[in-house]
Order: C-alpha cells, then sequence, then structure tokens
C-alpha cells in the first residue's frame, strides 16, 4: 500500500484533517489544468440569437396566495400548481380552466410533481406536530385522473374524492421543499430542511435510499436525462451543488462556487452539465465531466436572487425566475442574457418549460401563472 | 459542561465520532479526487454539438415551423357571421 493508506489503524482526526486538505488542494489544482478555454470563446464562431418565439399567451388564475411551486404534466397540457393558500390546483394550459383543485390540511405547501404516467400528482406540505415544536413535512401521493382518460365524470364532489384517495408516503423531519417522480410512478425522491435527499417506495411509503451529505435545506433536485436515470443532482443553502448516485446512495461529485443559497437545478438536456440559480444574483453551468464550473451567468445589473431555472429543449437557453419579477433569458452557449421577460407583479419563484418545449410556464408571488 | 453529564464514556464518543465524520469528508475527497477528468475545451465541444444538433427542434428559440403546430395559438375567431 501507498503512504497515504499506510496509517489506517492510526488515524487521527489530524491526520485526516490535512488529508483532507491536501486532496482539496490537489482538486483545485487539477480541475485548473484541464482549465484550457472558457465556454464563450469556444462558442465564439456560432451566431448570436436574434429571434426569439416567447410573448405572453395564457394567465392561470386562481390562487389566492403567493405560488409556490408547478409542474407540467408528461400530456404536455396540463400543469399542477401549489401555493401558500394552501391548495393544489390542476390546469388545463390551453384553455386556463381550473380542473381540479386539492385543499391540503394546511398552507405551504412547497412542492408538487407529476409522475411519468400524468395519473399521480404528488405534493409535500408543512405541518406542525403536536408539540408545536417541530415542522414536519409528509410527502402526499394523490392519485388523479386526467379528463383525456376514459373514466368521464366525477361527481361534483370531486374535491374531496381526490382528498380521500391521498397516500401519506415520506416523511422528513424537516419540511419537504422538492420532490420528483424518477422514471416511475412507483419511486419518488424528495428534497428536505433536514439537508438529506430521501427515495421512497410509494406503494409501501417504505424509505429505500437516503443521500446524506449537505450541511443546510436541500432546496431543489433534478434527475439527469437519461433512460437509466440513476443519477441526479441537489443544490442547497450550504452553497453546495451535489451530484448523487441513486443506488448506491453516494455522492459522486461535489461542485462549490456559488456565494449563497442555491435555490434550483436542472440538468442540462445533454445530461453532461447541470445549471443552478442562486441568491447571489448568478446562474451557473458546471459541466459533469469537466468536473468544474465552464460558465457563469450574471451582469451588475442584476442584483437579486435566482429561484427557479430551466432550458429550453436544445439547451441553448435558459431561463432564469429573479425575485426581482423578472424572467432573464440566457444564450448559455455566449454566456449574454438574450432578453428579459416582464409581467409579474411579485417574485417569479418557480419556472418550467413544456415538456415538448412549446412553452415556458412561470409562477410567482402574484398569486399567478403566466405561459410564454 | 456539567462534569457529570458530560462523563468519559461520552467524551469518547463524541471522539469517536468527530473521527468518523472526519473520516467520512476524507474518504469523500478521496473518491472525487480520483475521479476521471476531461479538458474544458472538449466537454464544452460536446455541448455545443449537442445544442447545434437540436437547436431547429427548440420552438422557443426559432418558432413554430407553422402557426398549426403552435397548441397555444389563439383561435382564429369565426369568419362567417
Amino acid at each position: 500500500m501507498e503512504n497515504e493508506n499506510k496509517d489506517c489503524p492510526v488515524e487521527t482526526i489530524e491526520s485526516l484533517t490535512k488529508e483532507a486538505e491536501s486532496l482539496k488542494k490537489k482538486l483545485e489544482d487539477e480541475r485548473q489544468k484541464l482549465n484550457d478555454v472558457t465556454l464563450a470563446t469556444a462558442a465564439d464562431r456560432l451566431d448570436i440569437i436574434n429571434y426569439m418565439n416567447i410573448k405572453p399567451r395564457r394567465t392561470l388564475k386562481g390562487h389566492q396566495a403567493k405560488v409556490l411551486c408547478s409542474d407540467w404534466s408528461p400530456d404536455k397540457r396540463h400543469i399542477v400548481s401549489s401555493s401558500q393558500d394552501g391548495k393544489m390546483i390542476i390546469w388545463d394550459a390551453f384553455t386556463t380552466n381550473k380542473e381540479h383543485a386539492v385543499t391540503m390540511p394546511t398552507t405551504w405547501v412547497m412542492a408538487c410533481a407529476y409522475a411519468p404516467s400524468g395519473n399521480l400528482v404528488a405534493c409535500g406540505y408543512i405541518i406542525r406536530d403536536i408539540t408545536f415544536k417541530t415542522f414536519c413535512v409528509q410527502g402526499i401521493i394523490f392519485p388523479f385522473r386526467g379528463l383525456d382518460n376514459k373514466v368521464t365524470v366525477y361527481p361534483l364532489s370531486l374535491e374531496e374524492d381526490v382528498s380521500l384517495k391521498k397516500k401519506t408516503v415520506g416523511t422528513h423531519t424537516s419540511y419537504m421543499s422538492c420532490c420528483i417522480f424518477p422514471n416511475s410512478d412507483q419511486q419518488i425522491l424528495t428534497g428536505s430542511g433536514d439537508s438529506t435527499c430521501a427515495l421512497w417506495d410509494v406503494e409501501s411509503g417504505q424509505l429505500l435510499q437516503s443521500f446524506h451529505g449537505h450541511s443546510a435545506d436541500v432546496m431543489s433536485i433534478d434527475l439527469a436525462p437519461s433512460e437509466t436515470g440513476n443519477t441526479f443532482v441537489s443544490g442547497s443553502c450550504d452553497k453546495m451543488v451535489l451530484i448523487w448516485d441513486m443506488r448506491s446512495g453516494q455522492c459522486v461529485q461535489s461542485f462549490e462556487g456559488h456565494e449563497s443559497d442555491v435555490n434550483s437545478v436542472k440538468f442540462h438536456p445533454s445530461g453532461d452539465a447541470v445549471a443552478t440559480g442562486s441568491d447571489d444574483a448568478t446562474c451557473r453551468l458546471f459541466d459533469l465531466r469537466a468536473d468544474k464550473e465552464v460558465a457563469m451567468y450574471s451582469k451588475e445589473s442584476i442584483i437579486f436572487g435566482v429561484n427557479s431555472v430551466d432550458f429550453s429543449v436544445s439547451g441553448r437557453l435558459l431561463f432564469a425566475g429573479y425575485n426581482d419579477y423578472t424572467v432573464n433569458v440566457w444564450d448559455t452557449l455566449k454566456c449574454v442574457r438574450v432578453c428579459l421577460l416582464y409581467g409579474h407583479e411579485n417574485r417569479v419563484s418557480c419556472l418550467q418549460v413544456s415538456p415538448d418545449g412549446t412553452a415556458l410556464s412561470t409562477g410567482s408571488w402574484d398569486y399567478t401563472l403566466r405561459l410564454g | 459542561m456539567c462534569p457529570r453529564s458530560l462523563s468519559d464514556t461520552a467524551l469518547m464518543d463524541m471522539v469517536v465520532s468527530n473521527l468518523q465524520q472526519q473520516r467520512l469528508v476524507t474518504e469523500q475527497l478521496r473518491r472525487e479526487a480520483a475521479i476521471k477528468r476531461m479538458p474544458v475545451s472538449l466537454a464544452v465541444k460536446d455541448i455545443i454539438k449537442y445544442i447545434t444538433e437540436h437547436e431547429q427542434d427548440d420552438c422557443l428559440l426559432v418558432g413554430f415551423s407553422s402557426q398549426r403546430v403552435n397548441p397555444f395559438r389563439e383561435k382564429t375567431p369565426c369568419a362567417v357571421l
């Protein structure tokens, strides 16, 4: 065995700390050595973007308080949204009709997500436990049938009907900030204020895997866009972005650079990079194979935090929703802003490109969702 | 600290748990230091390639080939009244 491993039986905190320091330095040196070009220079020969197909198309009104989260259905037509009014609403984005409204036992419905089949939606909300000391969050799964389903008519008491079918899956020791269904309706992956992520079995409610590595609230998670889909990314208030192996539960890569909370993470459609949005008013692009930050999207005039990011289907555009009520559209390659979208009258809390890439949905603290 | 609440064994436990924690941190760094990296130039070349190959299908970037394929198009008002 080499020198470094010889000391296994006599590992002390001092020796371990010393080794950690030298490993960190080695990592940084290694990354710098391979940092031979900037993304903007490499993209120099490409045409600039002079056309943008975004204009206000729909406004979804119905929530009575801040919209906190939203998700497109795989059918590219419906949207689920959750709000501080304690409601989860399922919208028909084409007609702007509300198709279902489900009342939660509490306000602050932080997270919601569609399952791949389009027949389930999940949400996470905060409830205070009886001791009134800790906040606890339960993930709830609602079986949900869209209009396109053959089951035609629901009774008028639809609201209660859907609620009765609810099923509690998992419980974190702090609030659940985000959730996604990885690949099937059978499992759900959640991120939590208790600084962990967790993978649950929907049917049994059993915890399949937990992911420890962050030292503060996990704010956002996203799944790598591959069929095998065993990799996901998480962003946290510890300013870190971590890449995880879902099967082993191990963190395989970590990216630092942000100077404040990381509120949003999103895989590039190629699967080789992740974009992030942070309270430090920047978005960044981290490349998994170069193992480092390859781009930063910021301007001196932009001083407000980013709550949510998403790519257009090619990955050329990065949409980012800010606390100053705006959405900035970035050219991911040339690293310049191509467009600024106004419209919302309060913070943009969530945004997402529809699965077929034809529309952008944004949700805001102004109680509305907008489609462009 | 109350000496009674922090007995020798409790103190020992703390030392052990700190050691375990530091071991986890170092082991994590060992794994990350061992991964293969590629030069940024090669990595970004692939990103640019992916994007240029998919740009023509990106409706938000290049628009719709015709308004018929736009699911959010405004309904044309009825012309026959």
